[in-house]
């Protein structure tokens, strides 16, 4: 195994080892076993909360990755193409109209309207594109989905706007994103995403490696072009709207993680997949370590923790780079 | 002789305008044809439709006497490989893994991927005089070697015939030479060459036969030997050209005539 790759997997598992203990209270080991107050945090509340953040952080990191090849594009993340603006969007008409939705038994309330929303973009975006005769090229997606994130963010503010205080609140506090959650439910229901996204990944690496090159030269090397990005947009656009479902929108996590990684590694797109997994998963559970942390006893979104860790550990990387 | 080619009735539309109408042609196996004609011509265009990389509209195309339509992608990759005009300035990968990333039709689709130092990836960098900056990334090569980078990773692509766009253009006239002579070389190693050039002189060089088009048809096909023998060329291009004519150890060549008068 790859060295890095290793170590990489050793500081994840230390994290995900101790991050549960970390928080408002400090837990101590012992209660790992027992049925105290401070067992139940643990178990219901601390570990889902670690496992989801790991899950959704390692989802989002190969998904901005299986992005950043598809359309060539270092820019480019998992919410480019509208899919969080459109749960966004089914999360605040949740919130302004109140209305009961659920889905598959175990996702419910505000969860089930923002993964309906992510569901309408991604339904939204592929029709627009195979209106269009000669289907689905990578240029006419990347404008449709730039279109459809104005289209949802300008139907956001309109709710918004004619809302009242508290929902107000609560639609901009929802679209921080954030990684509560009471038990595994959410957890569960979000690894075969995690796994589907993985298998898929891992599997497309060196279709994705040629992809690099351009289109022309992949295809001329036998990648079939368009079934393999109908594959990707589908399966990215639903692993991300089910984890904003679960978490909200949270930034820089799938636009940065596959970056940093191509700092480290110097394969190609599989062991791009293992590093980017790894890290996506470690580096949201730290995020969330420090949202729970720094501002004591209040919590701050994760979203918030994100993209200030983020942007600064890049622009020091890309600082370091130039040298 | 079987065809490595053969392209019947070839038709290609795009948004309402013709860009290539029934074209037929053939090239048999191991042959060295070029593809000339003004731009515009629909030359770029053919080489698409003919390598599989552009679905056409109308018409057959059948490499080895099989069906482009009827052959999936792997397939046909494993039969044309492509050196493609340019587009990999910024690629980081080195020359070699870019040359093993063209193993990629012959590979199992969940095998170990690219595989750096096998014979394949080797002997193709020897061949396309590129085994000397291997181990460098893409993006710090010369536009020559760069070329030759792209050469090597077609030929690593193991395939019978292979389809080059303008494999000499944007060189000096060291490398131009250069690349001419090691594309010579690999048609007399047995592969079959589809090339578009937009240099005469290349294509009365190296090539067997030529195909000239010309607003989107044929305008004239034959071997290499004959093109002068006609008033084609001036045709083809709209312009008077002056022919040198063989001489000892000398090929026929041409020049436009504005520029010798």
């Amino acid at each position: 195994m790859n060295k890095k790759i290793l170590f990489l997997f050793i500081i994840s598992a230390a994290v995900l080892v101790c991050a549960p203990f970390i928080g408002a209270h400090t837990l101590s080991a012992d209660v790992v076993i027992g049925n105290g107050g401070a067992s139940k945090i643990l178990w219901e509340l601390r570990i889902p909360r670690v496992a989801l953040g790991w899950i959704s952080g390692a989802t989002l990191a190969l998904c901005g990755l299986i992005f950043q090849a598809l359309f060539r594009n270092p820019l480019a993340s998992p919410d480019m193409l509208g899919v969080s603006m459109g749960a966004a969007f089914g999360a605040v008409v949740y919130i302004r109209m109140g209305i009961a939705v659920a889905l598959f038994g175990v996702i419910q309330g505000i969860s089930a309207a923002a993964f309906i929303g992510a569901a309408a973009a991604i339904a939204a975006l592929w029709s627009a594109c195979s209106i269009r005769r000669g289907g689905l090229s990578t240029s006419s997606l990347l404008l449709a989905g730039v279109a459809l994130n104005f289209l949802f963010g300008s139907l956001n503010m309109i709710i918004q706007y004619g809302g009242g205080y508290i929902d107000t609140f609560r639609m901009m506090r929802w679209t921080m994103g954030g990684l509560q959650t009471v038990g595994f439910a959410y957890a569960a229901a979000s690894l075969p995403a995690l796994v589907i996204i993985f298998i898929i990944a891992y599997a497309a690496g060196p279709q994705l490696d040629l992809f690099v090159c351009g289109e022309e030269i992949a295809a001329s090397r036998g990648v079939s072009a368009a079934r393999l990005r109908r594959l990707l947009f589908f399966s990215v656009s639903l692993a991300v709207g089910m984890n904003v479902a679960f978490c909200g929108p949270i930034g820089f996590v799938g636009l940065m993680c596959p970056h940093i990684c191509r700092y480290f590694t110097d394969g190609g797109h599989r062991e791009l997949a293992v590093s980017s997994a790894l890290f996506g998963g470690t580096f949201l559970v730290v995020c969330d370590v420090a949202a729970r942390t720094v501002w004591m006893p209040t919590e701050l979104p994760v979203g918030i923790i994100t993209s200030c860790l983020g942007s600064l550990f890049f622009l020091w990387l890309l600082v370091r780079g130039e040298r | 002789m079987s065809c490595a080619v053969e392209v019947r009735n070839l038709s290609y539309t795009v948004d309402g305008r013709q860009i290539l109408r029934d074209i037929s042609f053939s090239a048999e196996k191991g042959t060295f044809l070029a593809v000339i004609g003004p731009n515009g011509a629909g030359k770029s265009t053919l080489l698409k439709c003919a390598g599989g990389l552009v679905r056409y509209s109308s018409g057959h195309v059948l490499i080895d006497g099989c069906d482009m339509v009827k052959m999936r992608e792997r397939e046909r990759a494993r039969k044309i490989a492509w050196m493609h005009q340019s587009g990999t300035d910024l690629l980081t990968f080195t020359v070699r893994h870019f040359a093993a990333m063209s193993r990629y039709p012959w590979q199992h689709v969940l095998s170990g991927g690219a595989d750096d130092n096998c014979r394949e990836v080797n002997d193709a960098l020897v061949l396309a005089g590129a085994a000397d900056f291997a181990e460098r990334r893409i993006n710090t090569l010369s536009g020559g070697e760069r070329q030759r980078a792209l050469l090597a990773a077609a030929l690593a692509q193991g395939t019978d015939i292979l389809f080059l766009d303008e494999p000499a253009s944007f060189l000096d006239y060291k490398q131009q030479v250069e690349m001419v002579s090691l594309v010579e070389n690999i048609n007399k190693s047995g592969k079959t060459i589809v090339m578009v050039t937009h240099d005469i002189n290349h294509a009365l060089h190296s090539a067997r036969e030529i195909l000239a088009v010309k607003n989107g048809s044929v305008a004239w096909h034959g071997y290499a030997d004959d093109l002068l023998k006609s008033s084609a060329l001036s045709d083809i291009y709209e312009t008077e050209f002056k022919f040198f004519e063989k001489s000892e150890g000398c090929r026929q060549y041409a020049v436009p005539l504005g520029f010798v008068k």
